[in-house]
């Protein structure tokens, strides 16, 4: 006998488990189906090794919602969010560290080039302007252009004002920032090459883009728009890994009445009569629904999950184009002390902030050029974090962990994705060894190593091509035209299905931002008696 | 001297010439006044050596728009025109010959040699490109809007164009969407799979551009480019003589129509007071007064050399100081002693041209993969010149015999990436490199082309710049990235042809739709300068 929900959630990452929150907070039976043991998808804490908890994938947290922190109460429920002071970026015999003491800065910034001090202060308030306009969008319903409706165009309208209300000069950046690349616009303001390239990497994360693609400007702006607490700006992490951000959501979803099952994947999606009506587990169960939503990329969704022929070969061959090209990896180090970097050794407060391995838009961009000849670079860009500094409890005394996120690591290798099998621990060393570069302790005080290919990203979370935001976040990918144009509204081809994922708008990140919106239109559906 | 009906016209290029024109048409009394010699800018046919003519620099373009062309009367002027059939020519690693064609049928049968799947695609490829940029070629015609204060009078042209679009239908429309702001490299991976193919279509997107086919917003310079010739591939027509004889007939038409042109004149400065044009100044000390000016050099010459800083204000003069115009593209001429033979089109081979005529007579392409485009591309990130260099030859003495003695030949080449701030050395002393590996890279496909070298002719992006006035080297008056278009060329908020200066104005290749010779530019701007009454 098959169980009946009113709603069923594919994956417990944090999109997924936001959404069934909403929806159960508005007092419908809702049921969330995770394929692990451990819930979070991205957003999970994992003790790889033993006294070791690793944020194994995603690793800071910036731009959670406001609204969902205070709908879900999530404080009540675990959450707490550390502060990841500043950013340190090593370079041969000097560094760069930006702190978040504003002052302090901008010292540091005049010591490399007065003109760059000056101009920083300037960038930051430019930059907060845009914040300001660009903030209302991440949490707006993407209008549709091919068939616009009166609220739709009420909403351009609106965006349109506002635009025309923009300072001449703030209108200027914002469409500069929409399109150009990190490296050309951070050229205009600034000539230190540290902070140039640091500041670019904002542009590119996760992205297989690099610093002098256009459309990389506009990720700077997200870098101004951390909320925590209110405070613009600020990075963190949480409390207990970013696993416990996902626990956070689960436990207050929980509290509203969802029901959570791990380790229950779902094999496909029924669908009778062109109306969804449930899921098939893996373990031959099915579990019937009034609808389903899924948040899982358009790939797993609609190629799958769904059998063929449920939607039109159009719609899939827009699937199909929808671009992953996961490119990033990670690499998480157990260590049994602290690294000493060349540049300014010692256990300062350096260490608790970003280190950036991002000397110059060369380097990054070099980085990017062997990318996309299919190979990892020899010579990463990367931005690491030492949780165990602000957070013991993620290692037994004494001891630390330091995530890598790496870039770039292309999941399309020459060889092909299954020869990252094959090249993993060559790619271990690259990182260690470009770290050993600037800290040549590090290698001493290794005691274990994990390393994230996009192939294993892939293999473990269910993220297609290990892209960790569910699809590029390129401009052709962002608002009505995400995950596919004409369907940027969360609702599918297939009636009662629904996408609730990083692959809708706004996108990824640990923002929440999808899972809440889709939530909203689905339950809109629900009072229209549609779904 | 000074008559509201008098406009001075800086620099002779093509835009300028049509201004010229429409503005004599008008009942305006223009003089235009060129630096160089001849008039044509970057569309002028000279002799390389005794008996040999070659297309300087461009050496195809166009067309012009319908509407100007046909004002132009140009075969009053002495115009015939000359057009192959045979669009591209381009030979793989492997010494395979592919040859695109105007008719969509022959090709497909060149590509089905690659690519069986390639071939089917080809024909609704033609179809799709031709359809979309044909809604948007209208957009070229247009006066950018004024976001702020739309006059009713432009909203009318702009909801046509709009109309059009809209009626491709919300297929089209959101591939548009979708498109354009897409690498072009991955727009020719969604329709083909074989190399060649996909290198053939990127080519378009990258000549003149700071960019290679990965950089995201090249399928857009597709499209501009699309816009101004709707075809998959660009057509190739020339009038007899070349682009030269184009720009003199169009000179030729100006001047019958009243336009005063002077050339080896240069203007040194454009005097202001109280925020309006008072005179052009020139290089020997004397000055016109005038109350307008039309400006056809690009955007950063015209504000920051011409225009005294303490005449703009400096938020102005910081945007323009950051348009960016990075030429990366050098040109090389040769005077061969006979045709060339590419190993994959020898004689009347598979490889000949369905009409049996040379599959040469159109564009040559060397850099037959995405990738190959690509690496030629990333040293110029660096300030290097490529190693490889993507090449876009022609031998236009194939179509037309009367630019070389009997039985020889000339060889135009332009030259990706040659990066006009080299990061060691300087052009002065590299250039014997780069013409070195151009004809290296030419004898790969045809061995025997060194021997037939009488001689040769390597203009860099420094001469672009120091004898042409070309800003950064740049062809088209500052890149055409999606930052660098529509209602942001040259400078958001002054993309109508007017500038903080009054009665100054712009009509050159960095102001809309760019650059490809079309004549859009000048014949926009003569429309908005009569639309100013004063």
């Amino acid at each position: 006998m098959a169980q009946r929900y009113d709603a069923i959630v594919i994956g417990g990452g944090h999109n997924g488990l936001v959404h069934a929150a909403y929806l159960a907070k508005a007092g419908k039976k809702v049921v969330v189906l995770e394929r692990r043991h451990v819930l979070g998808g991205a957003a999970v804490t994992e003790e790889v090794f033993p006294g070791f908890k690793f944020s194994v994938f995603s690793y800071v947290v910036s731009l959670l919602r406001p609204e969902i922190i205070r709908d879900l109460e999530l404080p009540k429920h675990g959450l707490e969010i550390l502060p990841l002071d500043g950013t340190f970026t090593p370079l041969e015999g000097d560094y760069l560290w930006r702190m978040d003491d504003h002052g302090r800065s901008i010292r540091e910034i005049a010591r490399h080039s007065r003109t760059d001090a000056e101009t920083y202060e300037e960038f930051g308030r430019a930059m907060q302007a845009l914040c300001r306009f660009v903030r209302p969008i991440l949490s707006m319903l993407p209008p549709d252009p091919g068939k616009p409706d009166i609220k739709d165009l009420l909403n351009l309208l609106f965006l349109g004002k506002r635009l025309k209300n923009l300072p001449y000069e703030d209108r200027y950046n914002l469409i500069q920032l929409m399109t150009m690349s990190a490296a050309d616009f951070l050229d205009q303001w600034f000539e230190t090459p540290a902070l140039k390239g640091t500041m670019s990497a904002s542009g590119i994360i996760g992205t297989f883009l690099g610093v002098r693609s256009p459309g990389t400007a506009y990720v700077l702006l997200h870098h101004y728009m951390g909320e925590i607490d209110g405070a613009f700006r600020a990075w963190g992490f949480a409390k207990g890994g970013t696993g416990a951000i996902s626990n956070a959501i689960g436990s207050s979803a929980a509290a509203l009445g969802v029901e959570i099952r791990r380790e229950a994947p779902v094999a496909r999606i029924i669908v009778k009569h062109g109306k969804t009506v449930g899921v098939a587990l893996e373990s031959g169960d099915e579990i019937h629904a009034d609808l389903v939503s899924s948040s899982l990329d358009p790939r797993m969704t609609f190629i799958r999950l769904l059998e063929p022929g449920a939607v039109s070969d159009e719609f899939l061959e827009e699937v199909k184009h929808y671009k992953y090209r996961g490119s990033s990896g990670k690499v998480n180090l157990a260590l049994d002390g602290l690294p000493d970097f060349t540049c300014l050794p010692g256990n300062g407060a350096h260490l608790r902030g970003a280190i950036s391995i991002s000397p110059s838009l060369d380097y990054m961009e070099k980085a990017y050029d062997e990318a996309k000849y299919g190979a990892f670079s020899r010579r990463p860009y990367m931005d690491c974090v030492i949780p165990s500094l602000t957070d013991p409890s993620v290692a037994p005394p004494g001891k630390h962990v330091m995530s890598c996120f790496v870039q770039y690591a292309p999941y399309n290798l020459k060889e092909g994705p299954q020869d990252w099998d094959r090249q993993r621990e060559a790619f271990g060393d690259t990182v260690v060894d470009t770290l050993a570069e600037r800290c040549p302790n590090i290698k001493k005080l290794i005691l274990h190593r994990q390393v994230m290919t996009p192939l294993d990203i892939e293999r473990i979370t269910g993220l297609s091509e290990g892209n960790i935001f569910q699809g590029e976040l390129s401009l052709e990918q962002l608002f009505f035209l995400r995950p596919v144009a004409g369907w940027a509204r969360f609702r599918t081809p297939v009636r009662n299905l629904y996408m609730c994922g990083s692959a809708t708008h706004p996108g990824g990140g640990i923002m929440g931002a999808p899972g809440r919106l889709s939530a909203l239109e689905v339950l809109k559906d629900w009072k229209r008696g549609i779904a | 001297m000074s008559d509201r009906q008098d406009v001075v016209i800086l620099g002779g290029g093509l835009n300028s010439l049509v201004a010229a024109f429409d503005l004599a048409r008008a009942g305006r009394r223009p003089t235009l006044l060129e630096r160089r010699p001849t008039v044509g800018g970057i569309a002028v046919t000279e002799e390389i050596a005794p008996g040999f003519k070659a297309p300087r620099l461009m050496h195809l373009g166009g067309p012009l728009r319908g509407d100007l062309l046909a004002d132009l009367a140009l075969d009053r002027h002495g115009v015939t025109w000359l057009e192959s059939p045979v669009l591209m020519a381009a030979q793989d690693g492997s010494g395979r010959g592919l040859v695109l064609h105007r008719d969509p049928g022959k090709s497909a049968e060149s590509i089905a040699a690659f690519s069986k799947k390639d071939a089917e695609r080809w024909p609704k490829f033609e179809e799709t490109v031709g359809r979309i940029a044909s809604a948007m070629g209208g957009l070229l015609d247009l006066i950018p809007p004024d976001i702020d204060k739309p006059a009713w009078k432009e909203v009318f042209p702009l909801l046509r164009t709009g109309k059009k679009v809209r009626d491709l239908g919300r297929k089209d429309l959101y591939r548009v969407l979708r498109w354009m702001p897409m690498a072009v490299a991955d727009l020719a991976a969604e329709w083909f799979e074989s190399e060649i193919v996909r290198a053939a279509l990127a080519s378009r997107a990258i000549l003149g551009q700071a960019a290679g086919p990965w950089s995201a917003g090249t399928a857009a310079n597709y499209f501009l480019r699309a816009a101004q010739d709707p075809r998959a591939v660009p057509s190739v027509k020339v009038p007899q003589g070349g682009l030269g004889a184009l720009t003199q007939a169009i000179a030729a038409a100006a001047k019958a129509a009243g336009a005063t042109i002077r050339t080896g004149v240069e203007v040194t400065g454009i005097e202001v007071k109280n925020g309006a044009v008072q005179a052009v100044r020139f290089a020997r000390g004397d000055r016109i007064e005038t109350v307008s000016v039309m400006s056809g050099l690009d955007p950063k010459r015209t504000f920051l050399n011409l225009v005294s800083p303490v005449d703009l204000d400096p938020a102005f003069r910081k945007k323009v100081q950051n348009i960016r115009a990075r030429g990366v593209t050098a040109k090389v001429n040769l005077a061969l002693g006979g045709l060339p033979e590419f190993t994959a089109f020898k004689g009347a081979s598979s490889g000949a041209a369905a009409d049996g005529g040379s599959p040469l007579r159109g564009r040559i392409l060397f850099g037959t993969s995405i990738d190959d485009l690509e690496r030629a591309f990333d040293a110029s990130k660096y300030g290097q010149m490529s190693e490889h260099p993507y090449l876009e030859a022609t031998i236009p003495t194939l179509l037309d015999p009367t630019l070389a003695p009997a039985g020889k030949h000339v060889m135009s080449v332009l030259v990706q990436y040659a990066p006009h701030a080299l990061r060691e050395g300087d052009w002065n002393s590299r250039r014997e490199q780069l013409g070195d590996r151009v004809v290296k890279t030419l004898a790969t496909a045809a061995p025997n082309l060194p021997g037939l070298v009488e001689r040769g002719q390597v203009i860099t992006p420094k001469e672009l710049e120091d004898d042409w006035g070309l800003t950064g080297g740049h062809l088209f008056g500052g890149e055409e990235s999606l930052d660098q278009i529509f209602t942001m060329r040259p400078v958001l908020g002054w993309a109508r042809y007017r500038t903080p200066v009054r009665g100054l104005y712009l009509c050159g290749s960095g102001t809309h739709p760019g650059g490809g010779l079309t004549g859009a530019n000048g014949r926009n701007a003569a429309r908005a300068l009569l639309a100013d009454r004063r």
